[in-house]
């Protein structure tokens, strides 16, 4: 066999392999990493320890320094790991990955019936597993995966009808868990996969109304007719942040001790002493929903400003390499994620100062959480795996 | 194989396999606008922290600020109340009481509920419907503490002690609390001390009262709150967000305690005079006066109006209004029908009721009737059974005396015809002379208040035809009721029909006539006081009170002596109505025996029973007066029989010296 090949024929091939972005060996990898947003992941991701350190450092439990430096080591081999794998190899494995997502949040659901109460966390001994904290990079994996498989007919309902229909799927049954504010990022996932997938903006605009009357019907419609989708504290609390004093100890007491300890925040911060919101512990859920607003309140708007900026840094990284995607798989993924990324420090900042419904999502890579620390470094692993099989075009 | 050897982008495209991806301007676009839309979703971000932390920052400082730091209020130990001698009448002990911080209770309606049942099993007499009632009164400011319970059990204050976890927002705080060492002792004229209402907290808001404090609400105490109830001081503690505390408490303002009140009461003549009325309803049974259920009895110091001695019977003991208030002890004080059960004990008869005075008021017809010169008190006018004016018999107390009479012997033996007589004469002035009578009882002081340091205080009732015409101007009265008529006129000179005094305004007269025709004004606060040892003088008086200076009434001295002699003729003559109870007293006294009839509403009469209610007022010793008596025992029968021997007792007490009552028909 090895007669037959010529040195040409071994140097096309790797030329053709270099333009379609296949890449193996470290050094290789090392070259084309994008070295920008690993330092925005390392800046972002030491930032939030540092952050976390002094907002858990009165709990009763001590400081949650020790247990996320762990994850996060985890999470970088992870990372470090997943560079080396072929994006390609994902989308092979579609079906596989989108199925047996399902087939765990099933389980934690039947888990979550047996002890009749919200479960959302499988317990494998070590840690306790967040299956829709992992489910979201998986999720965009899975809808990319469908996606590409109609790259030809994308302009068409049927297709989208059919990605959508596969998506909705996962997302009813995080949904049900209940975990809205995950359902949400989910949500925001998939809008983001089908606008970079390139469907019709017609299609975009028919789903996005979809969303909005959705919306409109579970808050608002259907609790005026009587019939109540979501729990009374689950509308209170999406709701509630528009009118924070009426009910100042009851469903919006958090937002309004959460804009307070922003506020109190001022230019340069309080101080991990000097933060009594979080210290004397006025400010609930501030080692995870609410680390925002304990960050803000310790650190002020110069520590807000950092961490925002080292946001900003990783999604402007991420839609480069939306750009630079050497096919449509890679291209959504990439989108995906980075929107996901957007989506969710959006969502946890916005809530914390009163500008957003509250909901159950952590802030990247600040907030207290095995999971979420992980997956984040997995979407970081998976967006420069992109990034070093970007097609290079000639300056 | 031969063809392998070609590069494989010579070869036109193969349908089976995907285009090489290529970024379109379509995706290009979308890729912009999603970064687009990243950089407004910064930029709000941006905006909202910049507008929170640094143009209201301070706003959200100062409230982050208030979630934390409590301001405790230290109560101030409440003055004592001294008698005149410095005898500690008020004094305070220290107490606890339960405090509930609405902002550190827990944030859900059910837990705080959860919370305020198991509070209310802890604490005795408190339930959820009385805090939440509380709470609700308090007005909802999150900072400040509604008050649950004062004077708390200290088995209780250990347990939620020990158990301050489970009760997030519960303060256990120092207070004071009032305690009465001579029990019932001056109890409606002491009054008590309790939680301030909405409508005082209202008014009184702007004099740095709170809303949870204690203040007087009865008696001296309500009138010289402000005296002494001192200042509160405060301190600032740290708590987190469920309430507990996480630094020692640290006083900012240190409290001041109330300045000590001295009165003019002299406790030992006080306890005499209870003793007295006691004595008196007694007395009035054994002479067949069933329905004596009542008394008072006021002694003041006829030179400048200090009031030594004013009691009401029934009586209470104040201290049912301290610490755990026991609703059935209560309720002959608060609850109108269980208070006519116990025959108003919390009323003090003394400034707050009016009686008729009956013969008591004599002495104010004799003056007027010379000052008028209707009368020359030395001409004799008949004393006969009955008198006949206007087709009417209006009838003497006894139908034994026919002889004719000059004032001295009126009084002496309270003759009814003579002052019949004189009240004929009132009525028929013309009427360019208005109602001289009515005018000199008021210029006395009758149907006003006294103006004493108590109140409320009754006006009384001196009737007069506008009166009349006003009162009974409604339907169903009618033209007859509204008329004056002769009779009205008659039975005032003895002091009866409507004429209402109460024996606070009586005993002011006696005192005019025993100084020489000067008004006082009874008070009760002597000052107040940096106070010394107990029982000793003051260490530093801060203020004095005193009456203001007595006002001349402008009657003649030498009518004013005419009525004194006939007073102690009273006393003193064998015929006199207060012979029995004063003729054999080691010191001169000069008095006047009254028997008002009134009707009364007792048991069994539904429509009421005429009874005598009986009086007594008078000075002595008589040729230096220094103390003034008025007893009044309601449906006591003849003021000779139970209200005489009653005064008897305090002059005993004042006197340190005792009589012997001679028993004697009288009046």
């Amino acid at each position: 066999m090895a007669i037959d090949f010529d040195a040409t024929e071994s140097r096309a091939r790797t030329a053709r392999r270099r333009e379609v972005g296949e890449v193996s060996g470290l050094g290789s990898v090392l070259r084309r990493l994008d070295w920008l947003l690993l330092a925005a992941l390392a800046g972002v991701a030491a930032y939030g320890l540092w952050a976390i350190n002094g907002i858990t450092l009165h709990d009763p439990g001590g400081s949650s320094l020790g247990r996320q430096v762990t994850y996060a080591a985890a999470g970088t081999c992870l990372f470090v790991a997943v560079l080396f794998v072929d994006p390609d190899r994902y989308r092979r494995l579609t079906r596989p990955i989108y199925f047996g997502t399902l087939a765990v949040m099933l389980f934690v659901l039947a888990a979550g019936a047996a002890t009749r109460g919200s479960k959302r966390w499988v317990d494998v001994g070590f840690f306790t597993f967040q299956p829709s904290e992992f489910g979201k990079v998986l999720f965009v994996l899975a809808i990319a995966g469908f996606l590409s498989q109609r790259s030809r007919s994308i302009a068409s309902a049927r297709s989208v009808l059919e990605v959508v229909a596969y998506a909705l799927i996962p997302i009813a049954l995080v949904f049900v868990q209940p975990d809205i504010g995950t359902a949400l990022v989910y949500s925001a996932a998939l809008a983001a996969a089908l606008f970079v997938g390139g469907i019709r903006w017609l299609h975009l605009g028919v789903l996005a109304a979809i969303a909005i009357v959705g919306a409109l019907l579970v808050l608002w419609l259907l609790p005026a007719a009587g019939v109540n989708v979501l729990k009374p504290y689950q509308a209170q609390r999406l709701t509630g942040f528009t009118h924070p004093d009426n009910d100042p100890r009851g469903a919006t007491y958090n937002l309004r001790q959460s804009i307070t300890a922003v506020g109190a925040g001022g230019l340069r911060g309080r101080g991990v002493q000097g933060a009594t919101q979080t210290r004397l512990d006025y400010l609930p859920e501030h080692a995870t929903d609410f680390a925002f607003a304990s960050l803000a309140e310790q650190h002020g708007f110069f520590g807000v400003s950092i961490l925002l900026l080292l946001y900003l840094l990783v999604v402007w990284r991420g839609l480069k390499i939306v750009a630079g995607a050497r096919d449509m798989f890679s291209a959504v993924v990439a989108g995906g994620i980075s929107f996901m990324l957007l989506f969710q420090a959006f969502v946890n900042c916005a809530m914390a100062m009163g500008i957003a419904p509250i909901t159950g999502i952590p802030l990247p890579f600040v907030s207290v959480g095995g999971s979420s620390m992980i997956t984040n470094f997995l979407a970081m692993g998976i967006l420069q795996s992109i990034h070093v099989r970007s097609v290079r075009r000639r300056g | 194989m031969a063809s392998s050897g070609f590069p494989k982008r010579f070869l036109p495209p193969d349908p089976r396999v995907e285009e090489p991806y290529r970024l379109t301007p379509q995706i290009a676009l979308r890729v912009a606008i999603l970064g687009f839309l990243a950089l407004t979703v910064f930029a709000v971000l941006f905006l909202r922290a910049w507008s929170l932390q640094i143009l209201a920052g301070d706003k959200y400082l100062a409230a982050a600020n208030d979630n934390r730091v409590r301001t405790l209020s230290i109560e101030a130990k409440r003055g004592p109340i001294l008698d005149v001698n410095g005898k500690v009448l008020v004094q305070n002990t220290a107490g606890f009481r339960v405090e509930l911080w609405p902002a550190d209770l827990p944030k859900t309606w059910a837990a705080e509920r959860a919370e305020l049942r198991s509070l209310a099993h802890v604490v005795a007499g408190v339930s959820v419907s009385k805090i939440l009632a509380l709470m609700k009164a308090h007005g909802g400011d999150p900072l400040t503490p509604v008050v649950v319970q004062t004077g708390l059990h200290r088995d209780q204050v250990y347990y939620l002690r020990e158990h301050a976890a489970d009760f997030p927002g519960v303060r256990i705080a120092n207070s004071w609390l009032r305690k009465y060492p001579y029990q019932a002792l001056l109890a409606q004229v002491l009054g008590y001390v309790g939680p301030i209402t909405a409508e005082e907290y209202k008014a009184l808001k702007k004099q740095g009262y709170n809303a949870n404090d204690s203040m007087g609400q009865a008696g001296i105490e309500k009138t010289y709150d402000s005296y002494l109830r001192g200042h509160d001081g405060s301190a600032q503690l740290t708590v987190n967000s469920l309430g507990q505390p996480r630094s020692q408490a640290k006083l900012s303002v240190a409290p001041q305690a109330g300045e000590a009140l001295r009165l003019t009461i002299d406790i030992n003549l006080q306890r005499a005079a209870e003793r007295a009325l006691v004595a008196g309803i007694q007395a009035a049974h054994a002479a067949g006066e069933g329905f004596a259920d009542g008394a008072a009895v006021v002694a003041l110091d006829p030179r400048d109006g200090a009031v030594r001695a004013m009691a009401s019977y029934p009586t209470y003991k104040p201290s049912v209004w301290v610490g755990r208030t026991n609703a059935k002890k209560l309720a002959p004080l608060l609850n109108p029908e269980a208070a006519k059960e116990h025959n108003y004990p919390g009323l003090n008869r003394a400034i707050q009721v009016g009686y008729p005075p009956g013969s008591t008021f004599k002495p104010v017809t004799a003056l007027a009737a010379m000052q008028e010169h209707l009368l020359n008190p030395y001409d004799l006018l008949p004393c006969t059974p009955d008198f006949k004016a206007y087709g009417q018999v209006f009838r003497n107390w006894t139908p034994l005396i026919d002889q004719g009479m000059d004032l001295e012997t009126a009084l002496e033996e309270s003759c009814d015809t003579y002052f019949y007589a004189l009240g004929k004469k009132f009525y028929e002035l013309p009427p360019d002379r208005g109602h001289p009578l009515q005018a000199w009882a008021n210029r006395f002081g009758l149907g006003e208040p006294t103006g004493i340091d108590l109140s409320p205080e009754s006006d009384g009732l001196v009737p007069t035809p506008e009166w009349r015409r006003e009162a009974f101007s409604k339907p169903p009265y009618t033209e007859i009721d509204r008329t004056w008529k002769p009779g009205y006129s008659i039975q005032l000179a003895i002091g009866q029909g409507d004429l209402l005094v109460t024996p606070l305004q009586m005993a002011r007269v006696y005192a005019m006539i025993a100084n020489g025709g000067k008004l006082v004004t009874p008070h009760l606060a002597d000052d107040v006081e940096l106070s010394g040892a107990p029982g000793k003088g003051p260490q530093r008086v801060l203020r004095r009170f005193g009456g203001q200076p007595p006002q001349p009434v402008g009657v003649d001295p030498s009518a004013l002596s005419v009525v004194q002699q006939g007073l102690y003729k009273g006393a003193h003559d064998p015929d006199g109505t207060s012979y029995g109870a004063f003729g054999d007293f080691p010191v001169p006294i000069a008095g006047k025996t009254g028997t008002a009839e009134k009707v009364m509403q007792v048991k069994g009469y539904p429509n009421g029973l005429k009874l005598n209610q009986s009086w007594w007022c008078g000075y002595g010793p008589y040729d230096d007066p220094n103390l003034v008596v008025c007893v009044v025992i309601e449906n006591g029968g003849e003021g000779g029989a139970a209200a005489a021997p009653a005064a008897q007792k305090v002059f005993s007490e004042w006197f340190h010296k005792t009589g012997t009552v001679i028993q004697h028909a009288s009046d």
